[in-house]
């Protein structure tokens, strides 16, 4: 599949050469954040405790429980860090490596594209909705011009990249033999089934009736979201 | 337009209801309906005496973990006399607190979204009472390495959710709050 054969598809769905190139957008967009997938934040090469930082650990304000430490120390020699009650066995080198700084959550990830992504296709489909002209049946606004026209060519090519970036990050979260009422499985079929209704009344229209195909989709669409929300 | 607006209306009212029919009606469907917050994981625990009571020895688990077949099953004087390898006894009035808040708020009568995938899972069949055992929660751990949970000092067991899950306590067990103690690149 090389670009040619995206725009004659495109050009076939009823997008002229200028939308495809929104299109291919999108999914750049979608694609490209996949580089900062799960990237944790911190530096790994710091030590796990602070104590490490500290050379003398009688320079350290001690509570009162850690008289004993003192003691120890002026007996058996000096102590090489103050260390908390789980931290003897990192000591000893059997947790040689350091711990993860951060609380993990990802500022950017391919989970949170595809939800953009999904919210902005539902945006889109209430915008499309509402600058419906005269609810199709006026013919002299059946243009491929307008608002409406561009706003649906928008909305499902962003259902689409929110399709294929879903496929991507999700692969391993929907399976088959959890049944078809498992949450999952309802969101991709929904969801799916909501892309592929978009497309359609893309394709049709201004030509054809479409109204119902787009409706369908954009329901099917929001549902899918909710019952993953 | 008119005409479009209600069509959109009704569409959803039609398909959000038939959806939605693994959750089960315990909670309000409405308030689920309206409600805007995220209810990807599972409903934090919200009961103080349950929180005390199984804190005081684990990660006090949501009840949306599991199914009220298996609650039942567990929160019992027999069960917990031999609660996975540990004496857990409880006082009659304590144990039917724990029980029955665990119960009432088990996996198939949340509409959160973890829970519904579990209550789907196991509505069927035998109900596993270790959480590490359902289904979606060992098949989202598979992948990862041995040394990276028993071989792993900061972690040593999928019993104790907390150390990898940042957001667990609340409930939240997204992968993007997930941060293995001394693995800072576990993903890669």
């Amino acid at each position: 599949v090389n670009g040619e054969d995206v725009r004659k598809v495109m050009e076939k769905m009823g997008c002229g050469s200028r939308y495809w190139g929104h299109f291919a957008s999108f999914c750049i967009v979608a694609l490209s954040s996949f580089a900062y997938a799960d990237e944790p934040a911190g530096n790994p090469d710091l030590p796990s405790a602070a104590s490490a930082y500290v050379r003398d650990p009688r320079a350290l304000k001690l509570s009162p429980q850690d008289s004993q430490l003192i003691m120890d120390s002026q007996l058996y020699g000096p102590i090489p860090y103050l260390l908390a009650g789980n931290e003897d066995q990192t000591l000893a080198g059997e947790g040689s490596e350091t711990e993860a700084p951060g609380s993990g959550d990802a500022p950017v990830s391919g989970r949170k594209v595809h939800k953009y992504l999904g919210l902005g296709t539902l945006a889109l489909f209430g915008l499309t909705a509402l600058t419906a002209p005269d609810g199709g049946r006026n013919n002299t606004s059946r243009q491929n011009t307008g608002t409406h026209h561009q706003l649906g060519i928008a909305t499902a090519a962003m259902a689409a990249s929110t399709v294929a970036s879903g496929l991507l990050v999700h692969w391993d979260d929907f399976h088959f033999e959890d049944g078809y009422a498992d949450p999952d499985n309802l969101h991709v079929m929904l969801a799916g089934a909501g892309t592929l209704a978009m497309l359609y009344a893309v394709s049709v229209a201004p030509a054809h009736s479409h109204s119902g195909a787009g409706i369908a989709g954009g329901a099917a669409m929001v549902v899918a979201v909710k019952l993953t929300w | 337009m008119m005409r479009t607006k209600l069509k959109i209306l009704a569409g959803l009212v039609v398909a959000l209801p038939v959806a939605a029919t693994p959750a089960v009606a315990e909670e309000d469907f409405m308030a689920w309906l309206l409600d805007f917050h995220r209810t990807k994981g599972v409903a934090p625990v919200t009961d103080e005496r349950y929180k005390e009571e199984c804190g005081e020895c684990h990660f006090a688990y949501q009840p949306g973990l599991l199914p009220a077949k298996a609650w039942d099953a567990l929160l019992n004087e027999q069960s917990l006399r031999r609660h996975f390898g540990a004496n857990a006894e409880l006082d009659s009035d304590t144990l039917r607190d724990v029980h029955d808040y665990a119960v009432n708020n088990a996996a198939e009568k949340s509409y959160y979204k973890l829970s519904r995938k579990i209550s789907v899972a196991t509505s069927e069949g035998q109900v596993p009472v270790r959480i590490t055992e359902l289904r979606y929660i060992a098949r989202e751990h598979r992948h990862i390495p041995e040394r990276m949970i028993k071989g792993n000092n900061g972690v040593k067991s999928l019993s104790f959710c907390d150390k990898c899950h940042t957001e667990a306590e609340k409930g939240i067990y997204d992968p993007d709050t997930v941060s293995i103690p001394n693995y800072p690149h576990w993903g890669d």
